[in-house]
């Protein structure tokens, strides 16, 4: 899933202080999931804002909707009838729904509430952590289903590097190694060799260092 | 036909009186309880907290005593003991004799205006009476009333003019009454060994020497130091603090007792834990012992944790005396150790001294009254294959005044005890008609709000703070409140009928009571509600009185203010609330007893008998389990007899439906109605029973581990094949010279824990009955504690008297043995001489105990989804206090699939698993209330979040994606709710709109 | 401002707090009237935005009372609800609001004494802060 996190406070505050009432719209999908957008979010943050609002000695006019999916301009259509009656919207989507509604309602402003982190999977509860940055040419078939994409903090092909120590990453004894994790996994499955096959230099062209990508499914596509 | 007297007298309020109480009106049967005290609950309520899960024994007893107060099955007597018998079994003529209480229990409020100002006389024995050790933590006596100290009252009218309530009877006198009973529970308990009679401890002369439970009172966070440890002779807290095991127990000394009290090891435990984890880490706890006496189930893991964890010291020996330093008061220990015979001397500032029960002279007089036989320490006789049976028909007993024994057990008698009495009680149960007569729910859903708030008095406990008429003044004007009125003891049943007809009249569709706490008396408010035609969650009750007129008494103005909030944020509240449905089942009243085993025939004999059709489930080609293998209890009952019996009733009652070579291979439902397919081995097809309530009766099976040469050289055998020699081939014992025995083989190690509680008896009465046959022999019972707990340590003092040896090992020292030619040569070091010993041994038989059946265990466990202990027995709903229930609605465990124990404790629980299955099976429906989480599957995005969130893992993810939380397992305590990301859950009698209105009213608006 | 009497919420669990409160009652141990009691099944329903929304609706101080740890009836929800007040606090110092006017409570449920001790001492704890900044006058 896309997880994000709530912005500190004071920068959601300064986008939304030049107006009076705005539209405060949730997602129902990963946001909700990393429970940072969801209805439950929405809620706090509404009443958070009144208060902060209040504390000044204004009053801010809160609408509070959550849609399905902010990234699908069906779901954010219902946003339609509502959008007139505020000044400003706020959304607590990742920047896909962000820029979903902005792009389909021009005429106001939208802000994000949240930061977007990364693809992530949930380790614990309340725990989520990176595993995926797209990087187009997935490579976790001969890495023994770990990435170093997403989790060798140098992203080096041939790992590990002269910094992994007792199977941590150098830069905090909190981060795996994720060479260090690779290696144990294939030793396991007994593919010590594979270890051995050097990865050429990954081919960077399917990221984004190719600018912004599309897919196109011609069988579903107009 | 048994003659039938439909009432039940259980004598004795404490906890296994009141399980049988309970057990009896649950099922419909109309039960008196009578406790010469005046209120119940017996020593339970006394302790800080409970071993082994160191929990508030509050929390969690008083929902069982609230129960006893609501049941109409119940009458209560307290103050009152039982004084003639006469009659039989089915025609019991009972005397009793009721002390003046010289209130009226109907109408005192509890209020306490007497007790304020006549302390000297008048009794609160919930414990606001510092004079008597029960517990300030239990505010939830009942009956909750005072009682009144005749001698050491002056003038009684004062306190009669002094009461609002009217509730002083001046000339209260003592009533002797005539009741006619079908069947009597004797739970009359019995009292703590007197230490002042010691000459040697100084218990009564030296202040920093005080009894187990005296040492509770001081941990209690309401006891006399308000739960700082403090030793009474400078209120200072202790540093050191020593416990000594078996005061006033084990021992032939004048006035003390030879058996052995069963709880204080625990006991002890539980206090140097509680000590360790509540005050400071650096407190010493040493606990001076003989054995330590840990064979219930889990508790030999507790006895490692507080070693292991806590640090607790254990030094096996028996303090001879203890002499006060004058000046500091502190003590000085004396006492030597097993292997040395140097005295030692050590300091303490506090000792506790582990005193046991004995039977008080009261209950050796009701006894007699009672004619039924006593042993010789005067607890009541039974035997091994009717545990709970006195020699008299329709007499049954539970608790300690069977035998010394912990909350658990007593808790299995009570429930045992009811269900054998109730052969002579007929079910009184008139739920069914009740129904019936109530009108029908009125659909108020589309209808604009119509508050009706009604505001009670409570006589003046209300009024006299908070003027009524002044918020009956200010209510009117709230928004959507059509009605407010002032309505006099609002309890009472004309205030009730009152009530319902204003609802009725004015079709009010929303209630606010001003009253007391919703917590003593929403029942009473939601049923009154419910006959005026309305769904009785469309009310709110706002606590005026405990939680305002009672605590503000000093600021009246405030007083009423906060009372005009308080109803202000209940009428914004209460027109967020909806009807609700409880969650009701129809009961299917089949049960399926798994286990052909001693207990699961005797649960599927004694429904069988109250005529409930049963289905038994063996897995083996034949009905009798282990109990096969075993010949004669150590009190010397033969057992084979015994099953034999067991086995043809078994098989030829009608009711009973035997299915042996079976395997259980599916189950679903819900308690009141399951299916269970099951398999027979020869046939591939399966057949589906619809059950509504389940007996796992599973059994465990004698230990085999690989050790001592077992299963390679034939002298060595366990104890349970030496039973079987013993029995089957005299003529080979005539020929031994001697015979070792070793205890704990496969018990308290690195793999398996827990202790097997069986082997030590087991040995002694193998030794006890190789004796009989070849006097001469030698026996060598090589052992780490001797654990013949009860009445049985009586065998172990016999045993040491006829020359068997018992020798200590260490676990990391074990006896090692080696082949030598058809006999074993055994080597391992005697502690007392401090060196290695070799005894050739004819036999070698090792105590292998009993372990959980690991594989068909965990199948049963996945099918049926039940817990298990990490030593793969079957786990109980809760260990003090429900130890036959389990957690999962609607099944219930009995025997050795619990844990090990005997014979005697199998058919006990057994018997209680039958009782509490026909509390089940006693209603038409189960009734699960309406405060579940309900999800909003549109909403829900399928996180996963309550499923983790859950304490008792209810919520799943269906086929459809998204959360259901089946409302049967809901437990009700919305912290899904809270935790829902997408706010798709909500928990039915505290939704959101339901809190978020209620804060709505927090200030007034213009 | 020197007779300022906060309004306070005591979000209290039914089965210690709520029964604590019962028991300062029969005790008759009197604390200041400031306090209202919402009751809940447990303190692990209590939501952020309840707590939020007291304040919103005029509280000047919140504070969410459980069971004593290892004795919450069901299980843990009383380290649940001390972990969303954590939260919450972070939360209301984020908006500006003194993190001082929201606490967790644990006391069992013979406690009356304590449930007393408590009210009276976030009352004043609560009074010497003062009105909460939020208040339409």
């Amino acid at each position: 899933m896309i997880t994000a996190e709530r912005k500190p406070m004071e920068e959601i505050l300064d986008f939304i202080k030049p107006y009076n009432s705005i539209l405060l719209v949730g997602c129902n999908e990963c946001v909700t999931v990393c429970a940072a957008g969801g209805r439950k979010e929405v809620g706090i943050l509404s009443s958070s804002l009144k208060m902060a609002f209040m504390k000044e000695g204004r009053t801010l006019e809160v609408k509070e909707l959550t849609l399905e999916r902010q990234c699908d301009p069906e779901y954010v259509e219902e946003l339609a009838n509502q959008i007139d009656q505020v000044d400003a919207v706020l959304s607590m989507a990742c920047g896909c729904g962000v820029q979903e509604v902005a792009q389909r309602y021009p005429e106001k402003m939208v802000f994000p509430a949240l930061n977007t982190k990364f693809m992530g999977a949930s380790e614990s509860q309340g725990v989520w952590s990176e595993r995926c940055r797209g990087c187009g040419d997935c490579l976790l078939g001969i890495t023994g289903g770990i990435c170093p994409v997403a989790r060798c903090s140098k992203r080096i092909m041939n790992g590990p590097c002269g910094g992994s120590t007792n199977g941590k990453c150098e830069i905090s004894p909190d981060v795996d190694c994720a060479w260090y994790l690779i290696w144990e996994r294939l030793k396991a499955q007994g593919l010590e060799d594979k270890y051995e096959d050097i990865i050429e230099a990954k081919d960077w062209r399917p990221s984004w260092h190719g600018g912004p990508r599309t897919i196109i499914r011609e069988d579903l596509s107009e | 036909m048994t003659q039938k007297n439909n009432k039940v007298l259980v004598i004795g309020g404490g906890m296994g009186g009141l399980r049988s109480t309970l057990d009896l009106a649950a099922t419909g049967r109309d039960a008196i309880l009578i406790d010469k005290d005046s209120s119940i609950g017996g020593l339970m309520t006394m302790l800080d907290r409970t071993f082994p899960t160191n929990n508030c024994d509050l929390c969690t007893l008083s929902s069982t005593l609230s129960e006893t107060g609501r049941q109409k099955h119940i009458q209560l007597k307290t103050l009152t003991q039982l004084e003639d018998l006469k009659g039989e079994a089915g025609n019991f003529k009972v005397t009793l004799k009721t002390k003046p209480r010289y209130i009226d229990i109907d109408k005192c409020t509890g209020c306490g205006d007497c007790y304020k100002m006549f302390k000297e006389c008048v009794n609160f024995s919930p414990g606001l009476d510092h004079r008597a050790p029960t517990c300030m933590r239990y505010p939830q006596a009942i009956p909750q009333a005072f009682s009144i100290d005749i001698e050491k009252c002056q003038d009684i009218n004062k306190i009669s003019e002094l009461c609002q309530a009217n509730a002083i009877i001046p000339d209260d006198t003592e009533k002797i009454e005539e009741i006619e009973v079908g069947s009597i529970i004797l739970a009359s308990g019995a009292e703590l060994f007197n230490p002042n009679k010691l000459d040697n401890f100084g218990s009564g002369n030296y202040p920093n020497v005080v009894t187990g439970l005296e040492y509770e009172r001081i941990m209690s966070a309401s006891g006399p130091t308000l739960g700082n440890l403090e030793r009474p002779s400078d209120q200072k807290k202790p540093k050191r603090i020593a416990w000594i095991q078996c005061v006033g127990s084990r021992t032939n000394r004048e006035g003390e007792n030879p058996y052995c009290s069963s709880v204080c090891c625990m006991y002890a435990l539980k206090e140097a834990i509680v000590t360790k984890e509540r005050f400071q880490d650096d407190i010493e706890t040493v606990i001076f012992y003989m054995d330590m006496r840990t064979s219930g189930k889990g508790y030999q893991q507790y006895q490692n944790r507080a070693e292991d964890e806590y640090g607790v010291k254990f030094i096996r020996s028996r303090p001879h005396s203890i002499i006060q330093d004058t000046e500091t008061k502190n003590l000085s220990l004396r006492y030597t150790l097993y292997d040395s015979s140097k005295i030692l001397d050590e300091e303490f500032d506090m000792v506790v001294l582990s005193t046991g029960f004995c039977i008080p002279d009261t209950t050796k007089q009701l006894l007699n009254k009672l004619e039924i036989d006593v042993n010789e320490y005067s607890f009541v006789k039974t035997s091994s294959f009717h545990p709970v049976e006195t020699s008299k028909k329709g007499i049954y007993v539970c608790g300690i005044s069977e035998s010394p024994k912990d909350i658990p057990e007593t808790m299995v008698q009570g429930s045992a005890a009811a269900c054998l009495a109730s052969a002579y009680s007929d079910i009184t149960n008139d739920n069914a008609e009740l129904e019936e007569l109530l009108p029908p729910e009125r659909n108020v859903e589309n209808e604009d709000p119509a508050i009706g708030v009604f505001i009670c008095d409570c006589g003046n406990e209300i009024n006299d703070v908070i003027s009524v008429s002044d918020i009956e003044k200010y209510t009117k004007d709230l928004p959507n409140v059509k009605i407010s009125e002032i309505v006099g003891h609002g309890c009472s049943s004309e205030s009730l009928k009152h009530i319902q007809s204003v609802i009725q009249d004015q079709q009010l569709n929303r209630i606010v009571i001003a009253a007391c706490s919703p917590r003593t008396h929403s029942t009473i408010f939601q049923d009154a509600i419910r006959k005026a035609g309305l769904n009785k969650y469309l009310v709110e009750i706002v606590n005026i009185r405990d939680q305002d007129a009672w605590v503000h008494k000093d600021q009246p103005e405030k007083a009423i203010k906060k009372a005009k909030t308080l109803i202000r944020m209940a009428v914004a509240s209460v027109v967020k609330r909806h009807a609700l449905i409880e969650y009701v089942l129809p009961v299917n009243k089949d049960v399926l007893v798994i286990g052909g085993g001693v207990s699961g025939m005797n649960s599927a004999l004694l429904l069988a008998d109250y005529g409930f059709k049963i289905f038994l489930i063996e897995q083996a080609s034949q009905l009798g389990g282990v109990s096969k293998r075993i010949k004669r209890t150590i009190s010397g009952e033969d057992v084979q007899l015994y099953l034999t019996d067991l086995i043809e009733k078994t098989v030829n009652h009608d009711n009973i439906e035997v299915l042996t070579d079976v395997s259980i291979v599916d189950h679903k439902g819900m308690v009141g109605r399951f299916t269970t397919g099951v398999q027979i081995k020869s046939d591939s097809n399966v057949r589906f029973i619809e059950h509504g309530v389940t007996i796992i009766a599973t059994g465990a099976i004698p230990g085999r581990p690989k050790e001592y040469l077992l299963n390679e050289h034939k002298a060595v055998v366990t104890q349970c094949e030496l039973d079987s020699v013993i029995a089957e081939q005299p003529e080979s014992i005539k020929k031994w010279d001697n015979i070792v025995m070793i205890q704990c083989v496969g018990s308290r190690s690195e793999e398996n824990p827990g202790c097997s509680r069986i082997c030590c008896q087991t040995a002694i009465k193998n030794a006890l009955n190789i004796l009989e046959i070849n006097p001469d022999v030698r026996i060598f019972i090589i052992y780490r504690d001797i654990r013949t707990y009860g009445f049985y340590e009586d065998y172990y003092r016999k045993a040491r008297e006829k020359g068997v040896v018992f020798l200590r090992y260490e676990p990391e020292n074990k006896p090692k043995v080696k082949e030598s030619g058809d006999q074993i040569l055994v080597t391992f070091k005697d502690l007392l001489l401090d060196r290695n010993v070799e005894i050739t041994a004819d036999c070698l038989a090792l105590s292998t105990g009993l372990i959980a059946p690991e594989e068909e265990n965990e199948k049963l466990a996945s099918v049926f989804q039940l817990c298990r202990t990490t030593d793969g027995y079957f786990l109980e709903n809760h260990i003090k206090l429900r130890p036959v229930d389990m957690t999962a609605r609607g099944f219930l465990v009995a025997g050795t699939a619990h844990g090990p124990k005997t014979i005697r404790e199998s058919i006990a629980q057994s018997q209680a698993a039958a009782g509490r299955a026909m509390t089940f099976l006693a209603n038409k429906e189960i009734n699960l209330g309406a405060g579940v989480a309900i999800v909003d599957g549109d909403k829900c995005a399928s996180c996963l979040i309550c499923v983790r969130e859950c304490p008792y893992d209810v919520p799943f993810i269906n086929a459809d994606g998204y959360s259901e939380i089946d409302p049967t397992n809901c437990h009700g305590c919305g912290i899904c709710v809270a935790a829902c990301p997408a706010k798709a859950i909500q928990l039915m009698q505290f939704e959101d709109d339901v809190i978020l209105a209620a804060l709505s009213g927090l200030i007034e608006r213009i | 401002m020197g007779n300022f009497e906060p309004v306070i919420v005591a979000f209290c669990c039914h089965y210690c707090a709520y029964t604590a409160a019962d028991m300062a009652g029969s005790m008759r141990i009197s604390y200041p009237a400031n306090v209202k009691i919402v009751r809940v099944p447990c303190s692990g329903r209590v939501d952020t935005k309840h707590i939020l929304e007291a304040f919103l609706n005029g509280a000047d101080g919140v504070y969410v009372a459980g069971c004593l740890e290892n004795d919450c009836h069901f299980k843990d929800g009383n380290i649940k609800a001390a972990k969303r007040v954590k939260y919450a606090k972070k939360l209301l110092d984020e908006i500006g609001i003194e993190p001082d006017r929201l606490e967790m409570v644990m006391m069992s449920a013979g406690m009356g004494e304590h449930f007393a001790q408590v009210a009276s001492e976030i009352t004043e704890k609560i009074r010497k802060l003062g009105p909460i900044p939020i208040k339409k006058h």
